[in-house]
């Protein structure tokens, strides 16, 4: 593979880059840092890359772990400082799912990092359950446990654990709340 | 119902892909694409292709100062 073709490469998975680091730190100022390191590394070891496998699967491995020996701590103190990516960051998409994603990438802050990674990684990404369980250097077992619980754990954070029951009756619920304060504020 | 899940999730036996309301799984799904897509449909910065751009220069500049190693 010419350096030529290596970096094509590199260049196409960027976006991809981006929304994985962004889904890790929460923050997409570190994110693009991220990102920026792992393309340096990526390039530093681009004999380790073997052709004909999945290039997503390697840069995500790199990725990761400079997020895992760098990164965390950062991501942390950023986010206390200036909130979650969750509440700044400008939307792209249609106007009129812009709250329900504001929602759900708050919730999605909320899982445990171990949790949040592989959902991201199954979920959206396009990796296999196989090439997630390599990245993670973890049981397949580990990877389709890990996904269900951040599963169940979004939709309680969301409050869809149960959309028949649940949702209606809460509703309901702090309706009458509102009603009652009304009344003894009558 | 609910606490024969809430069981099951306790326990953590790995295989309870029943544990959720499909119609809730195929939400929760919709959502970690519409975030993740969200991202991946942004512009990316041109700093990134700067980058590369620079790291292939100094490549080729260094093939071209050891032209013994083009072979």
């Amino acid at each position: 593979m010419s350096a030529s073709e290596f970096k094509d490469g590199l260049i196409k998975e960027i976006p991809n880059l981006r929304a994985f680091a962004a889904s890790l730190s929460g923050s997409m100022q570190l994110a693009d840092d991220l990102v920026q390191d792992t393309l340096l590394k990526a390039w530093g070891n681009s004999e380790k890359f073997e052709p004909g496998t999945s290039l997503r699967a390697w840069l995500f491995t790199i990725l990761r772990n400079t997020y895992y020996s760098l990164y965390r701590k950062r991501g942390r103190e950023v986010q206390d400082s200036e909130g979650t990516y969750a509440e700044r960051m400008a939307t792209h998409g249609n106007q009129e799912s812009h709250l329900d994603l504001a929602d759900f990438r708050k919730a999605l802050a909320k899982l445990p990092e171990e949790q949040r990674e592989v959902l991201i990684m199954v979920g959206a990404t396009g990796l296999s359950y196989e090439e997630t369980a390599e990245i993670c250097g973890v049981a397949i077992g580990t990877i389709k446990s890990r996904v269900n619980r951040a599963r169940t754990k979004l939709a309680e954070l969301l409050s869809i654990g149960s959309l028949d029951d649940l949702g209606p009756d809460r509703k309901s619920a702090a309706a009458m709340q509102r009603v009652g304060s009304e009344i003894v504020g009558l | 119902m609910s606490d024969a899940d809430t069981a099951m999730d306790d326990s953590d036996g790995g295989e309870s892909e029943l544990m959720l309301d499909p119609k809730v799984q195929e939400s929760i799904g919709r959502s970690l694409k519409a975030h993740y897509d969200d991202i991946v449909n942004a512009p990316v910065p041109d700093k990134f292709l700067v980058l590369l751009a620079q790291l292939e220069a100094t490549e080729h500049r260094a093939v071209g100062a050891f032209p013994d190693e083009r072979k």
